[in-house]
C-alpha cells in the first residue's frame, strides 16, 4: 500500500519564524504534540514537538527522564517557558529530519517510524508537505488487512 | 491541486420531517449531520469527482475537529486555522411532503485580527501547492468585506487561477482585484449591481458587467437549471433538460467545482467548460442525499445539458 493512501492528509505547519507561544496555541487546539516546519512554499525544513521544547528550557532534561519527578525542576521550566515564548520555532525545531515520499510504502514508513522512535512521518510529494504518517495509521492498516483474510 | 477557502464553514444539521407545521409539534423521520459552507460543498465536489483538492479557512471546537475528520476521511486535504470561538451550525430542514427545503444560517463565531493575519500566512503557503482556488460562500463576523479581494491579490502573485463566487459587498470589493471567473450567490437577494435578475436579459446584463469589472469569465445563474456565461466576447446560454431535480443544496457549489476543474486543471474551451460544470451542477441535483456525482454520474449527465451561443 502506498503512503498516499493511508497517511493523514493534513498539512498543518508553522513556519520558523513562528513564536514559540504561537505554535503552543496551534498545538493545543489542534490537540497534537508536534508540526513540521515549513517554508513559504511549503518545504519541510525541520519538525519541532514538545519534547522539543522542554528540552531546550530544562538544561538537565536528561537527568530528568530517568528520575521519577520534575518537581524539583518545575520552577526552571515555568522560567525558561516564559523567558522563551517570544522566541521563533526555528531555535528549538529539529533540522535534520526524516520524512517519506508519498509513493513509498508502509514497510518503509513503519520501519522508519520504529527505528527512530519517531511518532509521525511528514509526508512530501516533490519536497512539499502533502500529509502525515502516523505509527497509529500503519497499525490501523495492517490490522484491517488481517481482518480482510481472515474473512 | 484545487484549494477551497471557508471562512465560514458550518455543521448542517439536516431534518426530515412530512409537512412541517410552523407553531406545532413536529416529528424529525430523519437526522443526520455533515460538514458544509460553500468552500467545503466545491472541496466535496472535485473530490467526489476524483480530484485532489485542499480545504482552507477557520474552524473552531469540537465542531470543527468534526469538520475536518470527516473532510480527510474523504480523502479532501485539510489547513484549517483553529479559532478560539466554536464554528457554527446550519440546520436545513426537508419538508419530504411539500418538497420544500427551509434553511436557517447561524451568524458564525468571531474572527481576530490575530486569526486573520495567520489565515493569511497559510494561504501564501497553499497556494505553492495550487493551480486554481475558489473563494466562496459569507464572512464571519469580524473579516472585512475585502478579505476576498485580499486573498485573490495573494493567488494571483503566486500564479493561481481565482474563481469568486460570493454576495453583497464582498462580491464587489473581491470583483475589483480581477478574478479569473466570478458569480454572483443570489441566494439571499436576486440583485447585483442593483439589477435585479428576473429575465435572461437581466442575467446577461449582470455578466457583462462582471467582465466590465475585471473578471475574465462572468457567470450568473437565471432561476435555478439556467446560467448565462459571459467574457470579453462572447455570451453563452447553458440548461438542463432534465426537470425531476431532488436536490438543489450544493448544485452551485458543483458548478464551481466544474469550473476549477476544466478551466485550469485540464485547460478544456469554454464551451466544454461550461458543459461539464453543469453536468456537475446537475449530477449533484439528482442525488438525494448531501454528497456530490461521482465521475461516472458526472459523465452520464453531460448529455443533459445543453449549451449555445448567444
Amino acid at each position: 500500500m502506498k503512503i498516499k493512501d493511508l497517511m493523514i492528509r493534513d498539512v498543518t505547519s508553522a513556519l520558523a519564524t513562528c513564536k514559540l507561544v504561537d505554535l503552543i496555541g496551534i498545538l493545543s487546539r489542534h490537540k497534537i504534540t508536534g508540526l513540521p516546519v515549513v517554508n513559504n512554499n511549503q518545504e519541510v525544513i525541520g519538525f519541532i514537538s514538545l519534547h522539543d521544547i522542554i528540552r531546550a528550557t530544562l538544561p538537565n532534561y536528561l537527568g530528568i527522564i530517568n528520575s521519577d519527578s520534575i518537581l524539583s525542576e518545575f520552577i526552571q521550566l515555568s522560567k525558561s517557558l516564559k523567558e522563551y515564548s517570544q522566541r521563533p520555532v526555528e531555535e528549538f525545531m529539529r533540522k535534520n529530519i526524516i520524512t517519506i515520499d508519498e509513493d513509498d510504502n508502509e514497510v518503509l514508513a513503519a520501519d522508519l517510524l520504529i527505528r527512530n522512535k519517531i511518532q509521525g512521518l511528514p509526508v512530501l510529494r516533490d519536497s512539499k508537505l502533502v500529509g502525515i504518517v502516523t505509527l497509529t495509521d500503519i497499525c490501523r492498516v495492517l490490522m484491517n488487512n488481517d481482518e480482510n483474510k481472515n474473512n | 491541486m484545487i484549494g477551497t477557502i471557508t471562512l465560514n464553514p458550518a455543521i448542517d444539521v439536516i431534518l426530515e420531517v412530512s409537512n412541517l407545521k410552523i407553531n406545532h409539534y413536529n416529528k424529525v423521520l430523519n437526522a443526520h449531520t455533515t460538514s458544509g459552507g460553500k468552500g467545503i460543498n466545491v472541496s466535496k465536489a472535485i473530490r467526489g469527482y476524483g480530484r485532489e483538492t485542499i480545504a482552507v479557512g477557520f474552524l473552531g471546537g469540537g465542531r470543527g475537529r468534526m469538520i475536518e475528520e470527516e473532510l480527510r476521511g474523504l480523502g479532501i486535504t485539510t489547513n484549517f486555522w483553529h479559532i478560539e470561538e466554536k464554528t457554527r451550525s446550519n440546520t436545513i430542514i426537508s419538508d419530504k411532503k411539500a418538497g420544500e427545503h427551509t434553511l436557517l444560517s447561524e451568524p458564525g463565531p468571531k474572527i481576530t485580527e490575530y486569526d486573520l493575519e495567520m489565515l493569511k500566512s497559510i494561504f501564501y503557503r497553499v497556494m505553492s501547492q495550487c493551480s486554481a482556488v475558489t473563494l466562496s460562500g459569507s464572512l464571519p463576523r469580524g473579516v472585512p468585506v475585502n478579505i476576498y479581494g485580499d486573498l485573490i491579490s495573494i493567488a494571483k502573485e503566486r500564479g493561481v487561477k481565482t474563481i469568486l463566487n460570493t454576495s453583497g459587498e464582498q462580491f464587489i470589493k473581491g470583483l475589483e482585484k480581477k478574478p479569473f471567473l466570478a458569480k454572483p450567490d443570489l441566494r439571499e437577494s436576486n440583485r447585483v449591481f442593483g439589477i435585479k435578475i428576473d429575465k435572461e436579459r437581466d442575467a446577461i446584463k449582470a455578466a457583462k458587467e462582471i467582465v466590465q469589472r475585471g473578471a475574465e469569465i462572468g457567470v450568473v445563474s437565471l432561476e435555478q437549471e439556467k446560467d448565462i456565461i459571459a467574457t470579453r466576447d462572447e455570451i453563452w446560454f447553458a440548461e438542463t433538460d432534465y426537470h425531476e431535480i431532488v436536490n438543489l443544496i450544493g448544485a452551485g457549489d458543483a458548478l464551481i467545482a466544474g469550473f476549477a476543474i476544466t478551466l485550469t486543471e485540464e485547460g478544456k474551451n469554454l464551451e466544454e467548460a461550461i458543459k461539464f460544470s453543469m453536468a456537475c451542477a446537475l449530477a449533484s441535483a439528482l442525488r438525494e442525499e448531501e454528497e456530490f456525482g461521482s465521475r461516472e454520474e458526472v459523465e452520464k449527465c453531460l448529455q443533459c445539458v445543453n449549451v449555445k451561443r448567444l
